[in-house]
């Protein structure tokens, strides 16, 4: 075939199909399906489905979705602020002249696959056996009571997601030139004072990616609750991912599921807004 | 600024002269106490997984192993629902991976290389389509599957994946193909070759070693992915991530020195990847963050 018959956005267009197709397919049917179901009564074991309107929207904010909004809340502040201060902790630290080998050893923690941090650290909070009671000389069910629970599953997310943190504000100081550094040591500038009036300022951009990127990735993680707590205990860590996945797969109740998934995603627009104006700044 | 910013490494000795020693003192707390936090986990995963059971289920645990046992992996290696699992897990995320990169890899080179309505908007959706909630995708997804009969199958599985590893490797290589000057491609077109030997020839051969970052990410991406697997597969096509959590977890007593063992040896691939990925990190674990 012979490409030069067609202008070059036709070229493009014609490379883009399958891409395209394959998006439109999985991606936005699947998710404009998912949308329209909230306004229906449906199971997902039994075929049929009757329109209802607003009133899965309507139970769901007469009562679950404020829990778990807390709960996502709660969790993905803790899960974005404790990586984000620690990674940056960090990328300071070997930024200031530490061999570069550091930096790799660091990455194991991210690494490793999503479940496996899961079992890792169901089997550290273990409340018989734990190496963490152990260290503590303490009996404590980490994961059965509600306060513990949370902080648990905010640490082990904060584990697996620090590195990553580390891996970009360490790319973004490493763009800045160090000449600035130097000059405001002339001036008599100290390290607190150099950090906040050429190092922050350089790294608002890359350090606000970052942040956001990560706190729009916790607001839906699922993996290390569901392994960890299921939710629990008593709701106590569920978030939309952890609702929405119970509501459909284990209540069969498929429109309140996506209804409440609506209402999430609407949550992410507002946060996917922001990443995009971030992003094209 | 570029999506491979990190492969630009400043070399760290030079600059290190300059600084105080208080401030390389204070460094090296802050890499103490965090490498705690880091690396005892770890520690603690390789320990367990080579304690005997008597040893490790007992309270308080020693934190030094006093003995030493290599059961627990010959266990492993005599499982034969696990290494159905991990079959599975070879197929689907192999497939997945080739799938991805072939694919993008044309709608990549058209956005990096040609300028046309409908480009910048279909970019900013390609971004955000890796932010939707897959709980929500996967609701649909189970329904299409179910109506066509491909619950349960590796097909499943694959077009499931597809739906992360597909702006992934869009969004990275268009990264790559930003790097490969256009210059070559117009000397390419006044010698007479057309836009597809150009792409082909060109183009994607300058492009190898992206290609196969990016298709060692899909890889490692579908390799860990827990939520599609956990719910679109059968039984007998279930990947690893999923099925150590029914092997292991249903359990009223937790194996857990056989579980680490399991966890030891499902990590491998995924760090051996990315031990060839160091290159390539930045710009693919944001794949698209940093604008490219």
């Amino acid at each position: 075939m012979n490409g030069r018959r067609l202008t070059d956005g036709q070229f493009a267009w014609l490379l883009m199909v399958p891409g395209v197709a394959l998006f439109l397919a999985i991606i936005a049917y699947p998710l404009v399906s998912a949308l329209v179901t909230g306004f229906f009564e449906q199971s997902l074991v039994r075929p049929g489905r009757s329109f209802v309107g607003l009133a899965n929207f309507a139970d769901l904010l007469g009562g679950d979705f404020w829990p778990v909004l807390s709960n996502t809340l709660v969790f993905t502040l803790g899960a974005t602020i404790a990586p984000f201060v620690i990674g940056y902790a960090l990328a300071l630290a070997l930024d200031a002249g530490l061999p570069g080998w550091l930096r790799g050893v660091f990455l194991f923690p991210w690494v490793i696959p999503g479940v496996v941090v899961s079992f890792l650290w169901l089997w550290i909070f273990n409340a018989n056996y734990g190496v963490l009671n152990g260290l503590l000389g303490t009996q404590v069910s980490w994961l059965g009571d509600p306060v513990t629970a949370m902080v648990a599953v905010i640490v082990t997310k904060t584990w697996a997601s620090f590195p990553w943190m580390m891996v970009m504000l360490l790319a973004g100081l490493q763009t800045m030139p160090k000449e600035l550094h130097e000059a405001a040591a002339v001036d008599g500038a100290g390290a607190v004072r150099r950090f906040r009036s050429v190092t922050v300022p350089h790294m608002r951009h890359i350090a606000g990616i970052a942040f956001l990127l990560e706190f729009i990735w916790n607001f839906q993680h699922f993996d290390t609750i569901y392994v960890l707590t299921g939710g629990g205990p008593a709701g106590a860590t569920k978030t939309f991912a952890v609702a929405v996945y119970d509501t459909a797969f284990k209540g069969f109740d498929l429109g309140h599921a996506t209804a409440l998934g609506g209402l999430w995603m609407l949550l992410l627009l507002v946060l996917m807004v922001f990443y995009l104006r971030k992003e094209n700044t | 600024m570029t999506a491979t910013v990190s492969s630009r490494s400043i070399p760290v000795e030079r600059v290190a002269r300059r600084r105080p020693p208080r401030s390389r003192a204070a460094a090296w707390a802050a890499v103490t106490v965090i490498g705690f936090f880091g690396l005892a986990p770890i520690y603690w995963l390789v320990v367990t997984a080579f304690t005997p059971d008597d040893k490790a289920f007992a309270f308080p645990p020693s934190l030094v192993p006093t003995e030493i046992t290599f059961d627990h992996f010959v266990r492993l290696a005599e499982n034969e629902q696990l290494f159905g699992y991990l079959v599975n897990s070879v197929i689907v995320s192999v497939v997945t991976a080739v799938l991805s990169v072939a694919v993008s890899a044309y709608m990549a080179y058209a956005f990096s290389k040609f300028r046309y309505r409908g480009r910048s908007s279909l970019m900013h959706l390609v971004l955000a389509s890796q932010l939707f909630p897959q709980a929500l995708l996967l609701v649909t997804l189970y329904a299409v599957f179910s109506a066509t009969g491909l619950l349960g199958s590796y097909t499943a599985l694959i077009v499931s994946f597809t739906t992360f590893t597909l702006p992934l490797c869009v969004w990275m290589l268009k990264g790559i193909f930003d790097t490969v000057p256009s210059t070559l491609m117009e000397a390419a077109a006044i010698d007479g070759a057309s836009r597809w030997r150009t792409l082909h020839q060109i183009a994607l051969p300058l492009a190898a070693p992206g290609l196969v970052a990016a298709g060692l990410f899909a890889f490692v991406r579908a390799w860990n992915d827990f939520i599609f697997a956990l719910t679109l597969a059968d039984p007998d096509r279930q990947t690893l991530p999923p099925g150590l959590v029914h092997t292991y977890l249903g359990e009223f007593q937790t194996a857990w020195p056989d579980l680490m063992a399991a966890s030891l040896v499902v990590s491998l691939p995924v760090i051996a990847a990315f031990m060839f990925l160091q290159r390539y990190l930045v710009g693919g674990l944001t794949a698209g963050a940093v604008k490219g």
